[in-house]
């Protein structure tokens, strides 16, 4: 796909997702607050009940903080998701007109996914400036420029794989009648074993040393990290090579399901 | 005798289209499978840095937990796809059909689908509390057991009423999106012990919203040293949700336009 084309479809997107802004405003803010304040409450009686200041290299504001990044981040990384925009589109014969357009369809997809990005980055931005703001710096937090850059490079990577593991489960909607359920389990693992509920630093030592070598760190963990200065570069450099060949191994699978699952579409809409 | 008649009959309908999409069957077995790993994932892993939370041993939190899972998959299966399609209903305009039936409307909107496929979770749900309940240290005895089971129930239905008085205004509205974000929002607190809700943010979701009082209340009264407390905030809570909601349904079915959109 030739990037003009793709920068044409991702405008359109982006001019679509804020179509409808007041509705959007109000149902990201109520779920942003209430994500977040069920997080505040957890993390402050954890704290409470250890009876520290610190649990492994995390302080309280430390970790209150980390949880508005990787909430505010984790709505960037996934997009869309649940959507299923490709699920319907082979449901209800949607996919047709895509076999006849002269570009593939999954980077077609993707750069309308690429669309929806804008609020959920404003989002991140102006949310994260308010919990500085309101709170100040944490001592154990440092945002420096490679941090802010690196998170941004760990975010594109993460996105560009959670739409890569996302993909193929939706194509499933080749064969079965409703994929949704595999969407919301991957958004269950992804959100557990990427370290958007509780930092991978908590884990058990064995858990962790697995999940290195996992796609999900780089979705939530790797981002947020980096963004407060919690990750040196060696280690970053080492998640980004990991999630790269990731992306290869997974991009592979969606294509033979993707060629699997067109034999079987009909064409026809329910 | 005529509802129970008809429970039964919506009963076996949903099994037989269950059987028709048995994929789909699997895949919502499996998600909440994976569901309940996850919850238990993240408390197992908080105690690993932690002796306790707030007072509440790890034991305690696992029968917690396995209570979640029954009032989470007893509403999925009885309510949940009822309160999905309740708001595309009045925007249709598809209430009309059944606000003309021989039966209370709400009784029939409630509890017309039975999810069969989310049953097996149900299932599943009780066999992890019942495990859990038979790892705890203490002897519960078998009355305060019977007595747990049915403050489970009572919630149950309170956890029905506030989905449905959350979804009301999409008569007025017409846009329940919105609406419906923010109940499962609200409902994550549920999913958590009430001891860790301080100050106004306790007020807040044990008198105002109470969505801390449905899994953690039943569990107090079995857990802690009195059992009447709680069961009679559950019982006066319950009694004053479907107090608002008997009200509130018939000012919206005054304010239902029947016009479809």
């Amino acid at each position: 796909m030739r990037p003009r084309l793709f920068l044409a479809v991702t405008a359109q997107q982006v001019r679509r997702s804020m179509a409808y802004r007041v509705d959007f405003w109000i149902s990201s803010t109520a779920g942003f607050v209430t994500t977040f304040g069920l997080a505040w409450c957890v993390w402050t009686a954890v704290f409470a009940s250890a009876g520290s200041n610190e649990i492994r290299g995390w302080t309280l504001d430390g970790m209150l903080l980390y949880m508005v990044v990787v909430v505010l981040l984790g709505r960037v990384v996934r997009g869309g998701d649940i959507d299923m925009t490709i699920s319907n589109e082979i449901y209800q014969g949607g996919l047709n007109r895509y076999l006849v357009f002269p570009v593939s369809y999954q980077p077609f997809k993707y750069a309308q996914a690429v669309g929806t990005l804008l609020p959920a980055l404003v989002q991140l931005a102006l949310f994260c400036a308010i919990f500085l703001l309101v709170v100040g710096r944490p001592a154990d937090i440092a945002i420096t420029p490679f941090g802010v850059l690196g998170a941004i490079a760990a975010m594109a990577v993460g996105h560009v794989l959670y739409f890569l593991l996302g993909y193929p489960l939706e194509l499933v909607a080749f064969w079965a009648d409703n994929v949704w359920s595999l969407a919301v389990t991957l958004r269950f693992v992804t959100t557990l074993l990427g370290g958007m509920m509780i930092p991978l630093a908590l884990f058990p030592g064995w858990a962790q040393d697995v999940l290195a070598f996992t796609p999900f760190p780089i979705l939530y963990a790797v981002p947020a990290e980096t963004l407060l200065g919690r990750m040196d570069p060696a280690l970053w450099a080492r998640h980004m090579v990991v999630a790269l060949v990731w992306c290869v191994i997974v991009q592979r699978i969606g294509t033979w399901v993707w060629r699997r699952g067109s034999l079987q579409y009909s064409g026809v809409g329910m | 005798m005529r509802y129970v008649r008809l429970y039964i009959a919506f009963v076996r309908f949903a099994f037989m289209r269950a059987m028709e999409f048995r994929l789909d069957f699997f895949f919502r077995f499996g998600m909440d499978v994976i569901w309940y790993a996850y919850q238990l994932a993240f408390f197992e892993i908080l105690f690993l840095r932690t002796p306790t939370l707030l007072g509440m041993t790890p034991a305690d939190v696992r029968v917690f937990i396995g209570a979640v899972f029954v009032m989470d998959a007893f509403h999925m299966t009885v309510f949940a796809t009822n309160m999905w399609w309740f708001p595309i209903q009045v925007n249709r305009g598809d209430l009309d059909f059944h606000l003309v039936r021989p039966v209370s409307s709400l009784f029939f909107l409630s509890v017309r689908e039975f999810a069969a496929n989310s049953f097996f979770n149900l299932v599943l749900a009780i066999g992890v509390l019942v495990w859990m309940i038979s790892a705890h240290p203490a002897d519960f005895g078998a009355v305060r057991l019977a007595g747990f089971v049915g403050l489970l129930l009572v919630c149950s239905l309170l956890h029905h009423a506030l989905n449905v008085l959350f979804l009301l205004p999409v008569i007025w509205m017409h846009n329940a999106a919105g609406l419906r974000d923010l109940f499962m929002g609200l409902g994550q607190y549920m999913a958590r012990p009430d001891v860790i809700y301080r100050g106004w943010v306790r007020r807040l979701f044990t008198v105002v919203l109470p969505f801390a009082v449905l899994v953690s209340f039943p569990v107090r009264a079995l857990l802690g040293p009195d059992f009447l407390g709680p069961a009679l905030q559950i019982l006066a809570t319950t009694a004053v949700a479907y107090g608002i909601l008997a009200v509130a349904w018939r000012f919206a079915l005054r304010a239902y336009s029947s016009a479809s959109s």
